[in-house]
């Protein structure tokens, strides 16, 4: 995923001379391939996310096409307010990535953790919600962020969980994307990022789930998601992210104006990481290893 | 005269008035500094405000903004209407600075977020490798922001020699004395130790900010500016001078008057 990461930036760069990569001191190594491609391009604003934000404003006003890159702790969470007032306000074309939203940064603890990024990020206007599940879904994500000409946030979680798809025919924004459909699907379940590879699994084991990934959180195609709330049983939503205001709640919220259905909530509870681990001891933590997410979900089968 | 500093302040009279508004003197300490700025160094080709080639001008302390407003009506940008409805339901005009008014370049009144923009505008500019210049006004209570000095040591790094800051030392923030609150120290010996050319001066003195954005601008190839104008925070008002409550007093029909009469007395 951070190799298609890095090819989509070069093939945008290339193609658009008015891409500015600004980073913020971070990625190592992810973007080798591109200084060596676009070198007045690329753009090392040094740790001070809030001055390169205001900055890719300014740019963008005069007419470029920032690409502002940080860990999603910081962008758009430390930038919140620049993203707000100095880019979302006037539609601006900024496109900014998160890097390693949720738990990537395991070991590292809270700082380097983000599972409220959906949350903030949804609530400003003018700003769109991406967060794809693998490299295919990343390369288009990207590829209408730059059509959109207008503020994006990319949330590139966990990368290596391999891929979801085989292939990936055009995408159209706001579009859910089956990605398993069951024998007799009775249940449906949603997911993003990460939490797509989860959801697939749990579903190989139950044999009558319908799997979505959801790649975009905003905007999106609300007719898609009330017709499969309203086509299940019930609805599992799956999100490496906070239970408060992410894509569990954004469901929530559809399904209760238009096609009320019972959803379980897969997420992150309200709390802050505990220990230090791996990716893999982390989730088990936060209940969202396999195995935990697998008896949850039984059990509210049959609670149904 | 366009841009006279006397018809400017009561043009601000006016409007406050009109609005019951609040932010009197943060406006009054800026009217030498736009009327120079509006008079004599922006550039608005055919007095159009999105012309791609007109300089930049943000005004980051959105405090300000009535000062602002009134140099717009002097370049036809903004009508009598729009003062006489200040603040009135459904207006457009709004107490701090609104991005989509055409002439006013950022969103402003959280503080510190005009200087980034203005830094990448001065990139974009030298990208671009036009002569286009950016200016941005904050406040000497706004510098307390960290972005504020991030954006310095940006700028100075990527040498945005087509970069002003102008920074209005009026003394006060919001909630008293700047000194007291957090100190500033010497504001240009913190500008030049961030890499900036920097200058004093009187800013109410209209021949010294011109001769300093003259020699600002003459100066060091590969530096940005950065002008620092002591002032006076309610300048004009005899009775607003150096006091603070008229960044939140509102004016009745008397003060109004006795405001008017201050200006008028000044200037004969």
């Amino acid at each position: 995923m951070r190799d298609a990461l890095s090819d989509a930036l070069v093939s945008l760069g290339k193609k658009d001379p008015n891409i500015l990569l600004l980073t913020g001191d971070h990625g190592y190594a992810l973007f080798d391939d591109f200084r060596r491609e676009c070198p007045e391009q690329y753009i090392n604003a040094g740790i001070a996310e809030q001055n390169m934000v205001g900055v890719a404003a300014g740019l963008a006003r005069s007419g470029f096409r920032p690409i502002v890159y940080g860990l999603s702790a910081f962008i758009p969470i430390r930038v919140l307010e620049q993203i707000k007032l100095d880019v979302a306000h006037d539609h601006l074309p900024v496109i900014f990535i998160g890097d390693g939203a949720g738990f990537v940064y395991s070991h590292l603890g809270t700082s380097h953790q983000a599972t409220e990024d959906i949350a903030c990020s949804r609530v400003v206007p003018n700003l769109s919600v991406y967060s794809p599940a693998d490299r295919f879904e990343l390369t288009q994500c990207l590829a209408i962020a730059y059509q959109d000409n207008s503020a994006v946030y990319l949330r590139v979680g966990k990368a290596d969980r391999g891929d979801i798809h085989q292939s990936l025919p055009n995408i159209k924004s706001g579009r859910l994307i089956k990605v398993k459909t069951g024998k007799e699907s009775k249940y449906s379940f949603i997911a993003t990022g990460s939490m797509v590879r989860t959801a697939i699994d749990v579903a190989d084991k139950l044999h009558n789930i319908d799997v979505w990934s959801m790649p975009f959180i905003k905007p999106i195609d609300r007719s898609m998601v009330e017709k499969i709330c309203h086509n299940s049983e019930a609805v599992v939503v799956l999100e490496e992210h906070s239970k408060f205001g992410g894509l569990g709640s954004l469901i929530a919220e559809i399904a209760s104006e238009s096609s009320p259905v019972k959803i379980l909530h897969v997420a992150v509870n309200d709390r802050f990481s505990q220990k230090c681990g791996t990716y893999e001891y982390l989730l088990q933590e936060h209940e969202l290893d396999f195995a935990t997410v697998y008896k949850n979900i039984r059990n509210f089968f049959e609670r149904i | 005269m366009k841009f006279d500093p006397k018809k400017l302040r009561k043009t601000v009279l006016d409007m406050a008035y009109a609005g019951s508004t609040v932010h009197i003197g943060c406006a009054f300490s800026i009217i030498e500094l736009l009327s120079v700025l509006y008079k004599s160094h922006l550039r608005y080709p055919e007095n159009d405000p999105f012309n791609k080639h007109r300089d930049y001008f943000l005004l980051s302390k959105g405090h300000g903004i009535m000062a602002q407003y009134a140099c717009m009506r002097e370049l036809g940008w903004l009508c009598d209407d729009d003062f006489l409805n200040y603040f009135s339901d459904g207006s457009d005009l709004k107490g701090l600075s609104d991005s989509r008014i055409p002439g006013i370049e950022v969103t402003s009144g959280s503080l510190g977020h005009g200087f980034s923009v203005g830094v990448g505008l001065a990139m974009g500019a030298k990208l671009h490798k036009t002569d286009q210049k950016t200016y941005v006004l904050v406040g000497d209570g706004e510098i307390n922001e960290g972005p504020i000095w991030e954006g310095a040591l940006f700028a100075t790094h990527h040498e945005l020699d087509n970069f002003m800051v102008i920074v209005d030392e009026n003394g006060f923030q919001a909630m008293g004395n700047t000194q007291d609150i957090m100190k500033l120290g010497s504001i240009q010996s913190k500008f030049e130790s961030f890499g900036f050319d920097a200058i004093t001066i009187d800013g109410h003195d209209e021949m010294a900010i011109n001769k300093a954005i003259v020699g600002l601008w003459k100066g060091n190839k590969k530096k940005p500016k950065a002008l620092i104008a002591k002032t006076v925070k309610g300048k004009g008002v005899d009775f607003m001078e150096h006091d603070n409550s008229w960044h939140y007093t509102r004016l009745n029909q008397e003060s109004y008057k006795q405001a008017i009469l201050s200006i008028n007395g000044n200037n004969t």
